[in-house]
């Protein structure tokens, strides 16, 4: 920050960048290029599939990892509703927007992979459609947060479809195996590419957690934006 | 509390039935939805079982939205929801009084639909008749105790039918996928054995949805 | 004591209504709430009313009041009226839902005390303001309740209607009832009440006697008070 604001009423929590996204951000940034020789170099190509095979070092992670991220939605929207403190509240729509990011990103990957593997584009998985149904939900959770309602109303509403949407997960998984009774056959990896894929999700939790991060701080930096707005506008009236 | 719910379910099955359009709105999505999907079979080629069953459940979907909104719309406009607020009443009892009111305008329109499933898309009941039943059942009572719990947040929204539809509709996908796959079993005859399966599914996705909606409910219909 | 607020400061969002305000109401007694728009008068009967908590401080409730449903009976801006369904529909929705057994006689002497029984077969959307005004009213009276809030009552009343509406709050502090009244006619009003409220300056300006009030204003004019 460049002025300090002498103000006392000004002076507020505010950080503008944590210094953690930053750090997050370069070890994953690393992280995930050693991943790229991993993946190319140290893991054999796959005998049926041959190069394709390749997408599911990126795949796997982004899925988990989207996963995981809504999942973190989920409890801190319970937590939001049972203590009404903000920073669950944010905490819960970083992790949603990051989820939804990288789940989408999955399913670009996973549309390759499948195009790749079995000539189509888009397979009845059952862990295909949960991923693409929960991008639905969270899609939907992401509007919810961009209704114009008053704050506190949004936010219980936007925590109440943050919980339902992943007590759905189990259900939807479980609809979506049962609707396709022809699996697609699952990779046989060795031992060497299982090493890489976890290397990777490893990897990808740098990234993850970084770009979590640095959109909390974003929400907060609004946040405390919001209320200096609101004192500035508050003082005025008061002097009028 | 369940007096209470008792009295919101007969004020809102008079103003549903008997006053205003929203019941009748409902219907004749339900009807359209049925009779422009009937247009892409013919003579030759009828329309599948599982594209009846799914057009159903899908037609059944959009008037259960209307339902939702007409319903929670009675609530709007003079301040009526402070109202119910206002007691000792526990808030689940709107929750209760609407989602069963929801439900019997549901079967009422359900019933009418079934008809014209077989008029235009030449699909009926030849097998599984306790098995269609219970499906029907078991997906409507999820359906509306989730649709009575997301009912509420569209309240005094502008675009709310499209708002509920996209946040419910991808929720209610197992329902969807058990109702679609039990109707086409019980249209054919085929694929009976998988049905338990279905029905076991459902119940666990009821058990989950109503027990959440009733603890959730308060946070959506008493934040203001 | 029917209810209490003790040090209430309220916030709406971040905007200061106001602060550090104490009152009690007791049995029996007519609280005039004054106070230029926007001196935070509905919002303290909100308060009152339990559909706001307080930012700080407490608002409490006497135990007449905890276990009793329909003890407390709160008349806002908006009627709460179901414009499809008539008067009569109206009025016994309201009392079931609290909880009460009101028949259809009993709704219909509630009726014919604001002068609306020959309208009790009308729905409501048909009604004028002030029709829907009295009908509001006829919603708290079968209440019987024992605290009554009431904000602006008397909006869009006639001359014959505020005299029934003066009559209604006299016969309910004869019973023992507490009310607490929002009034944009001070003047006029102040003869009814046990105790005046003035809200101003985000505070409590004033809180005592009628007459007490009296010599107030007239040492310094109150603005929007009168």
């Amino acid at each position: 920050m460049m002025h300090t604001p002498k103000n006392n009423a000004l002076r507020t929590n505010y950080t503008p960048f944590c210094p953690w996204a930053g750090i997050l951000a370069l070890l994953g940034g690393v992280a995930l290029a050693a991943c790229q020789w991993l993946i190319f170099v140290y893991a054999p190509v796959e005998a049926t599939l041959g190069l394709p095979q390749k997408i599911f070092y990126l795949h796997v992670p982004l899925a988990w990892w989207g996963m995981l991220s809504f999942f973190l939605t989920f409890v801190a929207s319970a937590l939001y509703l049972k203590h009404g403190t903000p920073r669950w509240d944010m905490l819960a729509e970083s992790a949603a927007e990051a989820g939804l990011l990288l789940a989408g990103l999955a399913l670009v990957a996973g549309s390759f992979w499948a195009r790749a593997s079995w000539g189509v584009w888009w397979i009845w998985d059952a862990r295909l459609t949960t991923t693409l149904i929960m991008c639905f939900t969270y899609a939907g959770y992401l509007i919810i947060r961009r209704l114009d309602m008053p704050e506190m109303r949004r936010n219980k509403v936007a925590a109440v479809v943050g919980i339902v949407a992943f007590l759905d997960v189990p259900l939807v998984y479980i609809s979506s195996r049962l609707w396709s009774f022809i699996h697609p056959p699952s990779v046989q990896l060795d031992s060497d590419m299982r090493l890489v894929m976890w290397l990777c999700v490893g990897a990808c939790s740098f990234f993850w957690a970084g770009l979590v991060t640095l959109r909390f701080s974003l929400a907060a930096t609004e946040r405390t934006l919001n209320t200096l707005t609101a004192q500035q506008l508050a003082a005025q009236s008061a002097k009028e | 509390m369940m007096r209470s719910a008792l009295t919101l379910f007969q004020k809102d099955i008079r103003l549903l039935l008997g006053r205003g359009s929203g019941l009748v709105q409902a219907l004749l999505l339900g009807f359209l939805l049925i009779f422009l999907f009937s247009l892409s079979a013919d003579m030759a080629t009828p329309t599948t079982a599982k594209a009846a069953a799914a057009i159903f459940w899908m037609a059944s979907a959009f008037c259960q939205v209307l339902i939702f909104n007409t319903l929670y719309g009675y609530e709007e406009g003079q301040g009526q929801r402070l109202g119910l607020l206002l007691g000792k009443t526990p808030p689940q009892a709107v929750w209760l009084g609407k989602g069963a009111a929801a439900l019997v305008a549901l079967l009422l329109v359900q019933a009418l639909l079934l008809p014209a499933i077989a008029v235009f898309l030449r699909q009926g009941f030849v097998a599984l008749w306790p098995q269609a039943i219970l499906a029907l059942v078991l997906a409507n009572l999820g359906g509306v105790g989730l649709g009575s719990l997301l009912g509420a947040l569209s309240q005094g929204q502008g675009a709310k039918e499209s708002l509920l539809s996209i946040i419910l509709f991808p929720l209610l996908l197992p329902l969807f996928l058990m109702g679609i796959f039990v109707f086409a079993a019980a249209f054919t005859g085929e694929h009976t054995q998988e049905v338990g399966a279905w029905l076991r599914l459902a119940a666990a996705f009821d058990g989950t949805f109503l027990g959440a909606a009733y603890l959730l409910f308060p946070y959506i219909y008493t934040a203001e | 004591m029917y209810a209490a607020l003790h040090a209430v400061t309220q916030f709406y969002g971040s905007r200061l209504v106001f602060k550090g305000v104490s009152l009690r109401v007791e049995p029996g007694q007519v609280l005039l709430l004054a106070g230029p728009n926007g001196a935070g008068k509905s919002t303290l009967m909100r308060l009152l009313a339990g559909l706001l908590l307080p930012t700080q401080g407490t608002v409490s409730f006497g135990e007449a009041l905890q276990h009793n449903r329909q003890a407390l009976a709160y008349l806002g801006h908006q009627s709460f009226l179901y414009p499809e369904l008539t008067a009569l529909e109206n009025l016994h929705f309201w009392n079931a839902w609290e909880g009460g057994k009101a028949t259809r006689s009993m709704c219909e002497a509630v009726l014919e005390r604001v002068n609306l029984l020959p309208f009790a077969d009308e729905k409501v959307k048909g009604f004028s303001r002030g029709m829907a005004q009295r009908l509001t009213l006829a919603r708290v009276l079968l209440q019987n309740p024992l605290l009554l809030l009431l904000d602006e009552p008397a909006s869009g009343l006639d001359t014959q209607s505020s005299t029934m509406l003066h009559a209604e709050i006299a016969a309910a502090k004869q019973r023992g009832a507490a009310v607490v009244w929002i009034s944009h006619h001070i003047a006029h009003d102040i003869a009814l009440a046990d105790a005046v409220a003035l809200l101003e300056h985000k505070r409590l300006a004033f809180y005592g006697t009628p007459a007490e009030f009296a010599t107030r204003s007239t040492a310094e004019p109150a603005g929007g008070a009168a």
